[in-house]
């Protein structure tokens, strides 16, 4: 059996606390704590880290694990991020700039980004002023394609097609020889 | 006077005596659960927000351990390096969680440490 380490990062409130908790097998390891900050109109946010485990059908286990989405904890998206496989950029459409929102995480994950695969999913796609095709054109300005999805992070078929897609993504990498974490 | 600032006033006051009283330390954070600092001082000019973020989130991993041992409330966390330590411990007010983050070199005691932001917490808590 082999393991793999994925992550979820993005916009605080986009769902990564709720989006592992739809697919985990195991009852999800989270640090939310009462949100003081007004920027963001939730009780709760993820401090630490989440954690949840997924066995696919080979047998494989896929470890998830989530960071806060808050810029001033980039230091644990660094940490996080180490050996990930891959990663899943959730942001929130219906906030009032989702593509600046994209832009933080991008900068963010910049470096790791050139040997990971990378899926973007956008919750709340039928709110807002920015297209999902918006998404793709931005990233194609700065020489990045990347899947962009619709989810609903509630819906665990949504999730497990995010991670689908990912794996695809992974093996495309693996077949080019970019992937540098899979040992 | 609000109880936010009575609040605030009684953490200000901590951070300036922890770093007044105590050998060796070099930053003392006072850091609202989810990584705000709503009191600090910096001797080494490090930034009170960053400490106030990672205080925020070695507290919550804390947390989870003892949550996951059934060990109760997590009441402080040591990090212990080659030239000192970081000391958090936890205030636990009726209305809201503040971390105490203590930073210091190897002229620092940590039981001092520990024992003055005892104090501190008590100070704290004892806020109506």
């Amino acid at each position: 059996m082999k393991e793999y380490k994925i992550l979820f990062s993005g916009t605080p409130g986009a769902g990564k606390t709720t989006a592992i908790g739809a697919v985990s097998e195991i009852p999800p390891v989270v640090t939310d704590v009462p949100n003081t900050d007004p920027g963001y109109a939730k009780a709760y946010t993820t401090v630490g880290l989440d954690y949840g485990q997924l066995t696919l059908d080979t047998g494989d286990c896929l470890r998830l694990f989530g960071t806060p989405g808050q810029a001033r904890f980039d230091f644990l998206w660094r940490i996080l991020g180490r050996n990930a496989l891959g990663l899943i950029i959730l942001l929130d459409n219906s906030r009032p700039n989702p593509l600046a929102d994209l832009e933080i995480y991008i900068n963010g994950f910049g470096e790791a980004l050139r040997s990971m695969p990378c899926v973007i999913g956008v919750g709340r796609h039928d709110q807002g002023n920015t297209a999902l095709d918006d998404y793709g054109l931005w990233l194609m300005e700065r020489n990045m394609i990347l899947p962009v999805l619709p989810v609903d992070v509630r819906r665990r078929a949504d999730v497990v097609l995010l991670i689908d897609v990912l794996l695809a993504e992974l093996e495309f990498h693996i077949r080019k020889g970019e992937c540098s974490h899979v040992e | 006077m609000s109880n936010e600032q009575q609040i605030r006033r009684i953490a200000s006051r901590e951070v300036q005596k922890i770093a007044k009283e105590l050998h060796g330390v070099s930053s003392v954070v006072i850091a609202t659960v989810d990584g705000f600092d709503i009191a600090s001082i910096g001797l080494d000019g490090e930034d009170p927000g960053r400490i106030a973020a990672m205080a925020s989130s070695v507290s919550a991993i804390g947390s989870v351990i003892s949550q996951e041992e059934s060990l109760g409330r997590s009441r402080s966390v040591t990090i212990a390096t080659d030239t000192g330590f970081a000391y958090l411990s936890c205030a636990y007010l009726p209305d809201q969680t503040l971390i105490l983050n203590v930073i210091a070199d190897q002229d620092a005691v940590l039981g001092q440490v520990a024992y003055r932001c005892a104090e501190s917490v008590r100070r704290l808590e004892a806020v109506a």
